[in-house]
C-alpha cells in the first residue's frame, strides 16, 4: 500500500524538570492519499503532538516521518517551511484565522504566501469560501462571524491552495455539537468531491460515527487502528 | 506586496488605543525636535543675520598682510588704491555696496574724563546703501556731507561712563601711520547700541575721511561688500575672487562665515545641545517601541505560530514586524511634524519674548521657523529608531517554535 504519509515508530519527549515526558511512544501508522481518518483519544493522549509531528511542526524525538517518500525529519527548517506551504493545510481547534484581513482575504492566505497572483488568489479564494457555503461571508472579518463559521473559513483557507494532506487539530473542540457534526460532513464532503485527505483529532465520540477510519492513542501510544482491524479481518476471512 | 502592506497597515491599528499612544509619544518626540531645532533656527539666522548687518557684511576683502599687522599701526597693512578694488566687486550680480572700513584705536577725551576706544570709520552713505545703519538710542547716524564739526557716534557704554550727550565735544588721539600721535576733534552726532556691552563700552564710528585725517593715511584696513541676501555669498566670492588676482598688492576675500568667530560658537554649542536632545528623543522612542512591540509579539503568539505553519517565510514576519514599526514611525512624523508647525505658529503669534542672551541687552523675540531639512531629519530620525526597535521584537516572533506558539494561551 502507497502511504501518503508514513510514520515509522515516532516517539516525542518533552523535558519536564530533570526527567522527559514521553509524549508519543514509538508510534507507527501509514495514511493513504483520500483516506478521512480520526485520531481519536482522551486529552494528554499524544493526538496533538501526533498531528504537529505530521504536520512538520515539531520534529520527533526517535523514529522517521516519511511525506510521499520523503524523510521530513531530515528536512532544514527552510525546506520544512516550504513544504508546508505547497503540501498541507492546518485546521487550528482556535480557527487562528487573521483578524485584520476578511474572510476572503484569510482564505487567500496561502496563496499568498506561495506568491500566487492577486486574480487568481481571489478566483480561488472565491471558489474555497463557496464550497465551505460562506461566499455570502466573504467581505466580513472574523469577529463578525460565529464560531462555525469562522471554522469553516478555516476549513477553506486549509484547502484553498489544494494540499496532499488537510491536518485538523480538534477542530470542533470550540463548537457546538450541531455545527461540529456539520463542520465534520462538510471536511468529508470535501475529502469525497475533491479527493483530499483530511486527518483531524478529536475525543468526540459522536464525531467518529461519520469517520471511516480511527486510530485510538492512549499514553502516546497507538493502541487501535480500524483499518489495521479490518484489513486483519479481511486476512482471517480470506 | 499590496496585500502584505494591507496586512501591516492594518495590523498598526489592531489596538487603536495603544497606537495612539506610541504615535502620541514619538510625535511628540518629533514635535519637541522641530520645536526646539525652529527656534535655534531663527536664533541663528537672527544672530547671522544681526551680525552681518552689524558691519561684518556678506564679504571683506583684506589685504594678505593684514593678518600679520602691527595693532598700533593699523594702516601700514591696508588697501592703498582701494576704488580700483571696489569698482571691481560693484558690478557683480547680488552685490548692494562695497564700503571702506578703517579699523583703530586711540583714546578720547571730553576734557574731565578720558577713555580708550574701537574706532570704525566708515562711508555713511555706502553703508545705507548696504542697509547697514547703526542702532542709535538717540541723535542721528553721520552725515559725511554735512558743514561743521567732525561727527561721531559713541557706543551707549561711552556715552554712559564718559557722562556724554549728544551735541558734546570729544577730542579724539591716535597714532598716525607714520607712528606720531595725532589728534582731532568731533562732535557726538549719535548714541549707539550695538547689543553687545563690551563693544558698547567702547564704541566710537567717525566718518571715513575723519579717519583718514587723523590717521595720516589714504589706506583703508578693508572693504565690506552688503549683497541682497545672505545665501548668495558663496556665489559672489566665487565670482569675485578671480577678480582680485593680478593687483597690485594681493588680497585675501573672506566670507562672513570665515569673520564671525562668536557666531559660530553659538552655532556648535546649540548645534551640540540639540544632537544631544535627539539621542534622548531616539533612546526614549527605541525603549518605549521595544517595550510596545514586545507586547504585540505576546498577544499575537498564536497568530504568527498559525502563519509560520502555513509556510509563512521567517523573513516575511521579520519584515512584517519592521513595515509596521515603519508605518507606526512614519505616522508619528506625520503627526509630530503637523503638532510641531501648529504650535511653533501658535509660539510665534504669541509675541513672546526671552530675557536678553548673555553678553547682549537686548530681550529676544521668541520665534520658530519652520525648516525643511529639520522636519526630513526629525522623520527620518523616528523612522530609524522604531524600525531599529522592532527588529529584536521581530527575529524573536520568527524564531517562535510553532507548536508552542499554538498552544500559546
Amino acid at each position: 500500500m502507497d502511504c501518503l504519509i508514513r510514520m515509522e515508530a515516532v516517539s516525542r519527549e518533552f523535558p519536564l524538570d530533570h526527567s522527559h515526558v514521553r509524549a508519543l511512544d514509538h508510534a507507527s501508522l501509514c495514511v493513504s492519499a483520500g483516506e478521512f481518518l480520526a485520531i481519536a483519544g482522551p486529552s494528554g493522549s499524544g493526538k496533538s503532538t501526533l498531528l504537529n509531528l505530521m504536520g512538520c511542526l515539531d520534529k520527533p524525538t526517535s523514529g522517521r516521518i516519511l511525506l510521499e517518500g520523503q524523510d521530513t525529519s531530515a528536512l532544514r527548517p527552510a525546506r520544512l517551511s516550504a513544504l508546508r506551504r505547497q503540501k498541507i493545510g492546518f485546521v487550528f481547534q482556535t480557527f487562528n484565522l487573521i483578524p485584520v484581513f476578511t474572510a476572503a482575504e484569510n482564505v487567500e492566505y496561502p496563496l499568498l504566501v506561495q506568491g500566487v497572483g492577486a486574480k487568481e488568489r481571489r478566483a480561488r479564494s472565491a471558489a474555497a469560501l463557496k464550497s465551505v457555503g460562506l461566499s455570502s461571508r466573504a467581505g466580513q472579518r472574523p469577529d463578525l462571524l460565529s464560531g462555525g463559521e469562522r471554522q469553516r473559513v478555516a476549513v477553506a483557507r486549509a484547502i484553498v491552495h489544494r494540499p496532499a494532506l488537510v491536518l485538523a487539530d480538534e477542530p470542533t473542540a470550540n463548537l457546538d455539537t450541531h455545527n461540529a457534526t456539520q463542520l465534520i460532513d462538510l471536511m468529508h464532503d470535501l475529502n469525497r468531491e475533491l479527493g483530499l485527505t483530511f486527518i483531524f483529532s478529536t475525543h468526540d465520540q459522536r464525531l467518529l460515527e461519520h469517520t471511516s477510519r480511527i486510530v485510538r492513542l492512549c499514553d502516546g501510544q497507538v493502541v487501535s487502528d480500524s483499518a489495521a482491524s479490518e484489513r486483519s479481518l479481511g486476512v482471517l476471512h480470506a | 506586496m499590496r496585500k502584505f502592506l494591507l496586512l501591516a497597515f492594518r495590523n498598526v491599528f489592531r489596538n487603536r488605543r495603544r497606537t495612539v499612544m506610541t504615535l502620541l509619544m514619538v510625535g511628540s518626540g518629533v514635535a519637541g525636535l522641530l520645536l526646539v531645532g525652529g527656534f535655534f533656527a531663527f536664533m541663528f539666522m537672527g544672530l547671522r543675520e544681526s551680525t552681518i548687518r552689524n558691519g561684518l557684511g556678506h564679504i571683506q576683502i583684506f589685504t594678505a598682510a593684514h593678518f600679520e599687522r602691527d595693532e598700533v599701526h593699523v594702516l601700514d597693512t591696508g588697501i592703498g588704491d582701494w576704488r580700483q578694488v571696489a569698482n571691481l566687486a560693484r558690478p557683480l550680480p547680488h552685490v548692494l555696496g562695497v564700503a571702506p572700513r578703517i579699523e583703530f584705536y586711540g583714546m578720547m577725551s571730553n576734557g574731565v574724563k578720558s577713555s580708550v576706544f574701537m574706532g570704525n570709520a566708515v562711508d555713511p552713505d555706502e553703508e545705507r546703501t548696504m542697509g547697514f545703519s547703526p542702532n542709535l538710542t538717540t541723535g542721528h547716524d553721520l552725515d559725511e556731507h554735512a558743514s561743521g564739526d567732525a561727527q561721531a557716534l559713541v557706543g551707549d557704554g561711552v556715552a554712559r561712563s564718559m557722562n556724554v550727550k549728544v551735541g558734546d565735544g570729544l577730542t579724539l588721539l591716535a597714532v598716525t601711520a607714520d607712528g606720531a600721535l595725532n589728534g582731532i576733534d568731533v562732535e557726538v552726532q549719535g548714541i549707539v547700541h550695538t547689543g553687545f556691552k563690551d563693544l558698547d563700552d567702547r564704541y566710537l564710528r567717525i566718518t571715513l575721511p575723519e579717519a583718514q585725517r587723523l590717521l595720516q593715511s589714504q589706506h583703508v584696513t578693508n572693504l565690506v561688500i552688503g549683497l541682497d541676501a545672505t545665501e548668495n555669498t558663496d556665489r559672489v566670492a566665487a565670482a569675485l575672487a578671480p577678480r582680485l588676482r593680478g593687483l597690485g598688492q594681493p588680497m585675501v576675500l573672506k566670507k562672513w562665515i570665515d569673520l564671525a568667530a562668536y557666531y559660530k560658537q553659538v552655532r556648535t554649542l546649540f548645534s551640540g545641545i540639540f544632537v544631544f536632545l535627539g539621542v534622548i528623543v531616539f533612546v526614549m522612542v527605541l525603549m518605549a517601541s521595544v517595550n510596545t512591540l514586545l507586547i504585540t509579539l505576546f498577544e499575537r503568539t498564536r497568530e504568527i505560530g498559525a502563519m509560520l505553519a502555513m509556510g509563512t517565510p521567517r523573513l516575511w514576519i521579520v519584515a512584517l514586524f519592521v513595515t509596521e514599526a515603519v508605518i507606526i514611525g512614519a505616522l508619528a512624523a506625520a503627526a509630530g511634524i503637523a503638532a510641531g508647525n501648529f504650535l511653533g505658529a501658535l509660539l510665534n503669534a504669541s509675541g513672546l519674548h526671552l530675557p536678553p542672551p548673555p553678553g547682549t541687552s537686548v530681550p529676544m523675540h521668541f520665534r520658530v521657523l519652520h525648516v525643511p531639512t529639520l522636519m526630513v531629519g526629525s522623520s527620518a530620525l523616528v523612522i530609524v529608531s522604531l524600525a531599529l526597535a522592532s527588529i529584536a521584537p521581530a527575529i524573536r516572533a520568527s524564531r517562535l517554535q510553532i507548536a508552542e506558539a499554538l498552544s500559546h494561551v
